[in-house]
């Protein structure tokens, strides 16, 4: 949801005054990227309170780091959810038993209509993807689908579909490899 | 299979996993202990979390409560007034990169800690700077230096001795080269001789950073950081912080 005035190139030059402790800056930034970033999180956390705890120690490691972000080496939106994301995955790895539920995200994986107002990304670049994964067999389309956006583990994976924790490992591999081969070519 | 798996593919696919999030925890840790040494490793994280992002947008966006910004606010407000000196919070940012060794040092690195001197006010000669461990608030070490006498003056603080193990204290500056150069082993009583940089240039140390690593007794046997990787974050602190401390 960001709104139509801000560009990448906008965040990046928000998150570059950040870095130069732009207190003013800092509340645009997190107006513009903080429903995109809690998003993220509350799907592969479900409780709002965690979310809300994690988007915090985002946004504070945000303010901390914004002077490492490299414009050359990421997009600004990439950067700011991989932090988020990052942390709600430790988080969740650290207290497996958080989440009261694995069930729903099943559920989620359904692609929605993205509104034009929160396309955030690059849409060739979304397109090219959901390309890319829907080459995939279905099956692993649904386990990098679950691993990415809900936070599933790999034996949470492997009782899902009832099978070895290291053949869910080599399909994820493979998976990868498949999407990578595929955005390049 | 074993064969065909060469060690950069396989690190790709742990690169990979991590960002897609199913790297256990262990190895996960691990990387992104690394990651904050490697600017290589780093890059490379970058370059998949821009090639899976795209997933992302299928999210919808949630309103956070106006309750959540005002709390962070708050705890920005509460260290503001714990740090000296913004400007130097700045400067010393930007040094965390002249931190990250090269790749070849980096993947056998460890360091607990990073310092650097800024500038200093008239009326504070010293300058301190706490560094915090990973995923904690509580710094490792303190290490002060007094630029004009060229003294240091180091202390633990949640650091403890370790078994078997020393601490070794290096020092990084583009004038000395891509590695870092130690500068000395701490004792038994994690104490470093005071004039341990009196070879150095006041400017050069004022430029440099610094880093400890735990090392085999004794100190390093090559001569540059070769233990467990642990890693810092910088923070500034004055006089006030480093007496509550």
């Amino acid at each position: 949801m960001l709104p139509d005035s801000l560009t990448p190139s906008d965040i990046s030059a928000l998150l570059s005054s950040v870095a130069k402790q732009d207190r003013a800056a800092f509340a645009k930034l997190y107006e513009a990227t903080a429903p995109k970033l809690l998003g993220v999180v509350l799907r592969i956390l479900k409780e709002r309170s965690w979310a809300d705890d994690v988007i915090q120690e985002a946004y504070l490691k945000v303010w901390q780091r914004a002077g490492l972000f490299d414009k050359g080496k990421a997009s600004p939106i990439t950067w700011l959810v991989s932090i988020a994301r990052n942390k709600a995955i430790d988080e969740l790895r650290k207290h497996p038993a958080g989440r009261t539920t694995t069930d729903d995200a099943m559920d989620e994986r359904v692609a929605r209509q993205p509104t034009v107002q929160d396309q955030m990304e690059d849409q060739q670049v979304v397109n090219k993807l959901n390309h890319c994964i829907g080459k995939l067999e279905k099956e692993r389309q649904n386990m990098v689908r679950l691993a990415y956006l809900s936070g599933w583990s790999r034996d949470e994976l492997a009782s899902q579909y009832e099978q070895p924790v290291n053949t869910v490992k080599t399909w994820l591999r493979r998976a990868l490899q498949d999407i990578k081969g595929c955005l390049e070519s | 299979m074993s064969g065909i798996m060469t060690e950069h593919d396989d690190l790709d696919m742990q690169i990979a996993e991590f960002v897609l999030g199913t790297l256990p925890a262990g190895e996960r840790k691990a990387l992104q202990a690394r990651r904050e040494l490697d600017p290589a490793l780093d890059a490379r994280i970058l370059q998949w979390e821009e090639q899976l992002i795209g997933m992302t947008d299928d999210v919808a966006p949630v309103q956070p409560s106006p309750e959540l910004f005002a709390q962070i606010e708050r705890v920005l407000d509460q260290r503001a007034t714990q740090l000296d000196n913004t400007a130097s919070v700045v400067m010393l940012r930007r040094r965390v990169n002249q931190w990250r060794w090269s790749t070849a040092v980096a993947s056998a690195a460890a360091l607990v800690l990073v310092a650097v001197l800024t500038f200093q006010p008239a009326s504070n000669p010293d300058s301190f700077v706490a560094v915090f461990q990973h995923d904690d608030q509580q710094p490792a070490f303190l290490l002060t230096v007094d630029l004009q006498n060229r003294k240091l003056n180091i202390r633990p603080v949640t650091a403890e001795a370790q078994p078997g193990k020393s601490y070794q204290l290096w020092i990084k500056s583009d004038e000395l080269g891509p590695n870092p150069r130690s500068v000395g082993v701490l004792g038994d009583q994690m104490q470093l001789d005071q004039g341990a940089l009196k070879q150095y240039d006041p400017a050069l140390l004022r430029e440099a950073t610094f880093g400890i690593s735990l090392e085999p007794p004794g100190g390093s046997p090559t001569g540059q950081p070769t233990g467990p990787a642990i890693h810092g974050y910088l923070y500034p602190a004055g006089n006030d912080l480093s007496r509550r401390i």
